[in-house]
């Protein structure tokens, strides 16, 4: 079980959280991930210079913008 | 007694008129609030200068302690008599109310006092006295909790007379109005406002009279602590949120950063309703103990967009918080406004180095000057609001 931890903080949010948080709940849907991801909205995940931050588990933040939700889900979950 | 008073008025100048013939003083002395309500006879510049002088009189011998009686009398004689009328007029009502609650209401002329008590009109036991050839009624009660007193001018009940209402609006129906708005609303400033926006409403928004009102409640105190942004120096972390939990009343955190600070401190985890969010306004939290925990800068930016429109234009007009659509910014504003009658800010000034972000859209530093917009809002509808920076 993976958990996305997507940042809203302010910065983020102005770059677009509402949407990439959005889209990954939709991918969760769509491709049947519900029982090996959990999506999980954090604050501030320090980064703010990398919105929209975004980590799974413990591990490094990466930096999505609503266009790469799509590889990122393919590249790191399935 | 452990209350608070909540107290706001509001007016409205008879059509054409720069001036308003009503006039409105409140004072607050140590061991009493003073509020008198005067209405000049006639309109405009005349009227004007009978109330004001009578409010000012009034408001003046009252707090140094003087009698009605010879407040009457002083008034009486002091007033210039109307070349027109060869009357010195002006009806007036003063509600006084003491620390330990207890009131003493004197009416000459003026509609009766709506003293709203459960829901109903709470009979009142008025004494006629006659001082200097003028009829005055005086009551006197100890108020309760809860307790919601109006005053009006003639222009409320006059409203609409001979346009969409026949009559008028009537002592009644706007006492009617009263003991509902009473129910449904907390802050004294949106009764008042929304009175006064119903009686421009059926004047078809030109008064044929001057109008105004007083909204006095007698309400619970409460408190509202509002964390929002780091300590400049991290030493100081520990300190202020150990002093911001021990503050009394209802616990908000507005910021990320600030929400992590206190996750880290109390040991208690933050979740995120995620779903709360929307397209303008970011999620809100949970944190084990705060009765609330949103974003920072932009939460608080959208609340001070609502805040000024909140009392534009009130006739009919739902609460926005009673919307379908509810986001964090609508939570915290209803906090402010419904649920609290003192507010204080907690608001950190260190520069948040991950903010220095030529990209970003907005200047994030704006947040002190929004709280202090907000802050001078909340006042001006009668709350209590003290911002402590660190």
């Amino acid at each position: 079980m993976k958990t996305i931890n997507v940042c809203i903080g302010s910065a983020c949010h102005l770059k677009g959280a509402y949407d990439v948080i959005n889209r990954i709940e939709l991918l969760i849907k769509e491709k049947g991930l519900g029982d090996r991801v959990t999506l999980k909205g954090a604050f501030c995940l320090g980064e703010c210079t990398k919105a929209v931050s975004v980590r799974i588990d413990d591990g490094p933040i990466h930096s999505l913008a609503i266009k790469d939700v799509d590889n990122f889900i393919v590249e790191h979950i399935l | 007694m452990g209350y608070f008073i909540d107290f706001a008025y509001d007016t409205l100048n008879k059509k054409n008129e720069e001036l308003c013939g009503d006039n409105i003083e409140i004072i607050e002395t140590d061991d009493h609030f003073i509020f008198i309500l005067a209405d000049g006879l006639g309109s405009g510049v005349k009227a004007n200068i009978l109330s004001t002088m009578t409010t000012k009189i009034a408001g003046t011998m009252l707090r140094q302690g003087a009698s009605i009686e010879q407040t009457m009398e002083t008034i009486a004689s002091t007033l210039p008599v109307c070349n027109v009328r060869k009357l010195a007029y002006s009806t007036f009502a003063i509600l006084k109310i003491s620390k330990e609650g207890k009131a003493h209401i004197v009416e000459y002329d003026s509609p009766p006092i709506f003293f709203i008590r459960d829901n109903k009109y709470l009979e009142l036991n008025k004494k006629e006295r006659i001082i200097q050839g003028k009829k005055i009624l005086e009551t006197e009660a100890q108020l309760l909790k809860g307790d919601t007193l109006v005053l009006i001018s003639d222009g409320a009940i006059h409203a609409g007379v001979g346009g969409v209402l026949n009559l008028g609006w009537q002592w009644d129906n706007v006492g009617n109005y009263l003991i509902n708005q009473a129910k449904i609303e907390k802050c004294a400033k949106v009764i008042s406002k929304k009175l006064i926006d119903t009686c421009f409403f059926f004047y078809n928004e030109q008064p044929g009279d001057d109008t105004s009102t007083i909204v006095v409640r007698i309400r619970e105190p409460e408190i509202t602590q509002i964390f929002s942004g780091p300590p400049k120096d991290k030493k100081d972390d520990v300190r202020v949120v150990e002093q911001f939990l021990k503050g009394k009343g209802k616990k908000v955190v507005c910021g990320g950063t600030a929400a992590n600070i206190v996750s880290r401190e109390t040991k208690k985890e933050i979740f995120v309703d995620y779903k709360s969010g929307t397209a303008q306004v970011p999620p809100t939290a949970r944190i084990d103990g705060i009765d609330l925990v949103t974003e920072g800068v932009i939460t608080l930016s959208k609340v001070l967009e609502y805040m000024e429109g909140y009392l534009v234009d009130t006739h009919l007009k739902p609460s926005p918080w009673n919307s379908a659509v509810k986001d964090g910014a609508l939570s915290l504003m209803k906090l402010l406004i419904e649920d609290s009658t003192h507010v204080h800010f907690w608001v950190g000034k260190a520069i948040n180095p991950a903010h220095q972000n030529p990209n970003l859209p907005m200047d994030m530093s704006i947040k002190i000057q929004i709280i202090q917009k907000i802050s001078a809002l909340l006042e001006a509808m009668g709350k209590i609001v003290t911002i402590e920076y660190y």
